[in-house]
């Protein structure tokens, strides 16, 4: 064997009940390389992590580290062997320091039994050095940003002597800036001969900071390769087996009338002289950096956030829309960002959840018709492909994709004609994404208008007439399909337009 | 999930079949009809007042108000009662104070943005205090037969406060499974900020449901007074906490969007059952509250464990 | 699942029942006491006297109480459920005077007698109810006041002046007390009553009313306080107030802890004790003679004595 193979895992095995979530897959690490792990949402790479980290146990298969087999009994076992992971949602405690947070649980302390502030401060200061960033040991978490709590976790982690860390999707919550800096720091460790899982979809970021690449799909070990052998496409095959440009619709707008126009909205200090019109038909992408003002904006136009100046006409007709009830009634659909938290009652049934905004359409002098109401959402059920048991089952049971569906289905109850789409794919994997920009398509053929915000340009690109580009809480830029491409819109996302117009 | 949701409840109605075998095994004077109708009154206030908190509690709320609610409104339709207003109308004064109070609680929980918890508890004080400050900590006794009747008469040999309890119970879980309020509070407890965003009134809802819950607690009183003949300003202590346990073992989450009307019933039965079984076995008083006690505790144990086996 | 919930409900249950149901003396009639709650010394030597006199008699008895003492509505639940078991005889120490009227009346139509303990009913509602109960077992507190006076007059040798502090007045128990105490002084002709004041059963209002009495009768030489938490706010009163002179005799009702306490150590004078073991087993023996079909008095007064120093057993 490799000396350099610090981990391996082989013919990992591990079932839930009515799925094989791993069948055989093997993987392994080097001292020192960044390795990603690569697949559609499902396809095992979260599972594969978590009997890693010690919070799942395998069926079967074996764990060697450093040339020794292991059993990971749980997650407290991970972290004395080296092994750390750091979650999408982080595990920190919001009200106390840095500091504090990275010691919790392990403070040193005096021979009084007392916390040895002093020892405590300078150990976290050494770590913090070691990883090469500015935190300040003292500040409380809440009051620092996602990208530093990121490095409180790491901090965490390496204060645990950890040889081999787990990143899920470390990039997902961070600006271009920040995750420079998180690529900065990654190579850094690895220098100092740590190791690195790091799952991500993003291709781009792959090139950039992997060595290897191992992909699995739908639980089942596909291949690993070095990130310089593998180009975009071939790596996609790996992952999808199909080709991307597929996933895009033939779209063949008919764009008619004017449905929404805004003009001068304004919302102290979050959005600022915002202009823009709508139309009958049209997908009007709307895309720009994390923190641009681009939810802020689709939450102003929707009733859920204050406008402090500005006008909006709905269907040429000027409207004061206060309440998310007022936008409804005026035709708006709001499919937001986050479906778990703001999106669906997730605890509710299929069925509830898609005629939750309508439901007065199904009372007969205040009683719920239960079979109008299970006619309509079968009805959406099927057209819309959802993939559930029943109307029945509860959303929380769903795929992502299935769940964005059920949104959808909602508005599509309230007969909505003016849509926002707030990350529509966020979280979905490539087979639904295509279904999902179908379905915004043939809306847009029955003449509904989209606004469809998107951190994902090519998302953007594939599917917008129009294009506007927000930078700090206005509108830098509007570009024609024809006109845009990656390079003008990032230009006009950081606020260096060149001379295109 | 559906069927997760019924074995649930299936779960806790298995339990109360295993208690009342129980005891009839134990006990030759649990299983008569005299004692299950004496059973089936005895729980009826306690029941009714378990239907608001169930509705509460699915917005993913808690009402402590309400025993002190229940004391509050007896007192002043008690003493509408002793000034000759008639009955009907005194009730309606009762019912009045019950759904004012709760609607100051969810004045305060809604457009005030006060945790339930806290409002509730501040309610609970201030309805206590005024029941107290009301009667000068006397209670209001000795009522006429007719107002007497809705607690101790009886309509084709079933006690009326079983009548109206059953009747409380039809309504409510008609509201909870088949009109729009039903369908908001679930959607309320489940998501609140999903539920605003879907165009639901929330502030208005959560007004009507915690005013729904001092209306019941209303309710309670009335049959509270003609039960006992008289109206106590320290009435309902602590009834609050027998309500949202009858809640909780009838498969209510606390952490809301998860309930049934039923299962609540089968809740309130359970502690009712357990009381009059123990009280027939001559089980020592202390005892009882620690079988109760456990009770509580298996019940969401139970449900904890499913839901652990679930996921 | 089922067979989870089976098991957890059975291992609870089985051990405790076990036994519980046993009837001691098969056969044998079954008397229940209901007292207010079991979580107060006078109801646990209550319950501790009924015992010893069920043993006696070879009677089955069942002890019961409400989780809180203001319950009275499970109280009234916890008298239904022992009239569907059908016991003989029911005790009770009614947690309220009125709110017990209706589940009274019940027994009496289920044929069981019905023994009152400790606090007396409504008169005027249970006449107007037409319940019926058979005896009334309970201290009798004109006689403890009597045994106040006597001797405060005897401790004053016939002549000097004296202070109460009364009850809640109206209050049943407390009129009896200072009537019965005013009726002892018919003794001693020459000691002078100054003042008569209430102090609503209260220590702090004890403490505040008895330090404005010190105030005006800077002379008095003698207080009777209703009860023993008044008379230990006297106490307070005077251990604070320099201007009193000589020592007053402080004499109190209920032989309360403290109140004992502060009689051995020599603060204060006199207490007058209850006996709540003779009620206990005073409310058994009469329900004994009930069921024997005997006549019993529609009351029972229960002894009262005066605890002194001289009185008490040397620690």
């Amino acid at each position: 064997m490799d000396s350099d193979i610090i981990l391996s895992m082989s013919d990992i095995r591990k079932e839930f009940p009515g799925v094989v979530a791993l069948d055989d897959v093997s993987f392994e690490l080097r001292k020192g390389e960044v390795h990603i792990l690569l697949g559609e949402n499902g396809a095992g790479k979260s599972t594969l992590m978590k009997i890693l980290s010690g919070a799942y146990q395998k069926d079967q298969g074996q764990i060697h580290l450093n040339g020794k087999e292991i059993q990971i009994l749980n997650p407290k076992h991970a972290q004395d062997l080296g092994i750390g992971i750091i979650y999408q949602e982080f595990n920190l405690n919001p009200h106390m320091t840095v500091a504090e947070n990275i010691f919790l649980g392990r403070e040193p302390v005096n021979r009084f039994g007392i916390i040895d502030e002093k020892k405590l401060y300078h150990s976290a200061r050494a770590i913090i050095q070691d990883i090469g960033v500015e935190i300040g040991l003292n500040k409380v978490v809440s009051e620092i940003g996602i990208a530093q709590q990121q490095m409180v976790e790491v901090a965490k982690a390496l204060s645990l002597n950890a040889r081999v860390l787990i990143m899920d999707e470390p990039s997902a919550p961070l600006t271009k800036h920040e995750i420079t800096q998180l690529f900065e720091m990654i190579r850094r460790l690895t220098k100092q001969g740590v190791s690195i899982v790091y799952i991500s979809h993003r291709m781009s970021e792959l090139y950039e900071i992997g060595d290897k690449v191992t992909v699995l799909r739908d639980g089942k070990y596909i291949g690993t390769k070095k990130i310089s052998d593998i180009n975009r496409q071939d790596l996609i095959k790996m992952m999808v087996n199909r080709d991307l440009d597929e996933q895009y619709p033939a779209r063949n707008p008919k764009i008619s009338e004017e449905v929404l126009r805004v003009e001068g909205l304004e919302r102290k200090g979050v959005l600022s002289n915002i202009n823009f019109k709508l139309h009958r038909g049209e997908i009007l992408g709307i895309a720009g950096l994390m923190g641009s003002g681009r939810t802020e904006l689709a939450r102003a136009i929707y009733g859920v956030d204050k406008i402090s100046a500005g006008k909006i006409f709905v269907r040429n007709k000027l409207q004061n829309i206060n309440s998310p009830r007022k936008a409804i009634k005026l035709g708006m659909g709001f499919l937001t960002e986050d479906r778990k938290s703001e999106g669906l009652v997730l605890v509710l049934t299929v069925k509830k959840n898609i005629t939750l905004s309508s439901i007065d359409k199904y009372l007969r002098f205040g009683v719920l018709n239960y079979k109008d109401e299970l006619k309509k959402v079968n009805h959406y059920i099927e057209s819309l492909r959802v993939k559930t048991p029943g109307p029945n089952q509860k959303v929380l049971n769903l795929s992502g994709g299935n769940q964005q569906k059920v949104v959808l289905s909602k508005w599509l109850c309230c007969h909505s004609d003016i849509f926002i789409f707030d990350e529509p794919t966020r979280g979905i994997d490539i087979g639904a994404k295509a279904e999902i920009y179908n379905l915004m398509s043939t809306l847009t053929q029955k003449g509904v208008a989209i606004i469809m915000i998107s951190s994902e340009l090519p998302e953007i690109l594939g599917m917008s007439d129009r294009i506007l580009v927000m930078n700090k809480g206005t509108i830098a830029g509007e570009l024609t399909r024809e006109q845009a491409n990656q390079e003008k819109i990032m230009e006009y996302a950081i606020g260096e337009p060149g001379n295109y117009n | 999930m559906m069927q997760i949701q019924n074995i649930r409840q299936f779960g806790t109605f298995i339990g109360l079949l295993v208690l009342c075998l129980l005891f009839w095994i134990l006990s030759p004077y649990f299983f008569t009809v005299s004692n299950l109708l004496n059973i089936a009154q005895q729980t009826s206030i306690i029941a009714i007042i378990s239907v608001g908190m169930t509705f509460v509690i699915i917005t993913a709320g808690i009402d402590l108000s309400i025993g002190s609610v229940l004391a509050f409104s007896g007192v002043v339709m008690a003493s509408a009662l002793h000034a000759g207003v008639p009955i009907p109308l005194s009730i309606l004064v009762g019912f009045s104070v019950g759904y004012v109070s709760g609607t100051i609680n969810g004045l305060l929980i809604s457009y005030g943005k006060l945790p339930p918890f806290i409002a509730t508890l501040g309610m609970m004080s201030i309805a206590r205090g005024s029941a107290l400050w009301y009667t000068n900590g006397r209670p209001i006794s000795g009522f006429s037969d007719s107002f007497r009747f809705l607690a101790t008469g009886d309509i084709l040999f079933i006690p009326t406060s079983v009548w109206i309890m059953a009747i409380v119970y039809i309504i409510a879980h008609f509201v909870l499974t088949k009109t729009k309020l039903g369908r908001y509070t679930y959607a309320i407890g489940g998501n609140e900020k999903a539920a605003i965003l879907s165009g639901i009134n929330v502030n208005r809802y959560k007004n009507i449901i915690y005013g729904v819950s001092g209306l019941l607690g209303g309710l309670g009183a009335v049959i509270l007074t003609a039960r006992l003949n008289s109206a106590q300003p320290i009435a309902g202590v602590m009834y609050e906490l027998d309500a949202i346990a009858a809640t909780v073992i009838g498969g209510t989450s606390l952490m809301g969007g998860e309930g049934t009307i039923y299962g609540t019933l089968i809740g309130a039965l359970i502690i009712g059952v357990l009381r009059n079984g123990l009280n027939l076995l001559g089980v020592p008083s202390f005892i009882q509250q620690i079988v109760i006690g456990a009770v509580i505790i298996g019940a969401i144990l139970l449900d904890t464990q499913l839901k652990k086996q679930k996921e | 699942m089922k067979k989870f919930l089976i098991i957890l409900l059975s291992s609870i249950l089985l051990p405790v029942f076990w036994g519980c149901n046993r009837e001691q003396y098969s056969g044998e009639p079954t008397v229940a006491l209901v007292v207010k709650t079991l979580n107060n010394p006078f109801f646990m030597e209550m319950q501790r006297g009924a015992e010893d006199a069920a043993k006696e008699l070879e009677l089955n008895l069942v002890i019961q109480a409400a989780e809180r003492e203001v319950d009275v509505e499970q109280q009234m639940q916890i008298i239904e459920n022992l009239i569907q078991r059908k016991v003989d005889v029911i005790a009770v120490t009614p947690s309220g005077s009125r709110e017990l009227i209706p589940v009274i009346s019940r027994a009496n139509q289920a044929n069981i007698p019905v023994i009152i303990v400790d606090t007396r009913l409504d008169e005027k509602l249970l006449k107007s109810d037409g319940a019926q109960i058979s005896t009334f077992i309970g201290s009798d507190n004109f006689e403890g006041g009597r045994l106040a006076g006597i001797y405060i007059g005897e401790r004053l040798n016939g002549s000097g002046k004296v202070a109460i502090l009364e009850g809640i007045p109206g209050h049943e128990t407390g009129d009896s007390r200072r009537l019965g105490f005013l009726k002892g002084l018919e003794e001693s002709p020459d000691i002078q009553i100054v003042t008569s004041q209430t102090a609503n059963w209260e220590r702090s209002l004890g403490y505040n009313v008895f330090e404005n009495i010190l105030q005006s009768y800077s002379d008095v030489q003698a207080v009777f306080a209703a009860n023993d938490l008044m008379a230990l706010g006297a106490l307070e009163a005077l251990s604070s107030n320099r201007e009193a002179e000589n020592e007053v005799i402080v004499v109190g009702f209920d032989a309360h802890e403290e109140a004992i306490e502060a009689i051995r150590n020599g603060a204060m004078a006199a207490t007058i004790a209850q006996h709540p073991y003779e009620m206990g087993r005073m409310a058994v023996e009469n329900a004994s003679r009930i069921l024997k079909g005997e006549e019993v008095p529609d009351e029972i007064p229960v002894q009262i004595e005066l605890i002194t120093k001289a009185s008490l057993p040397d620690l």
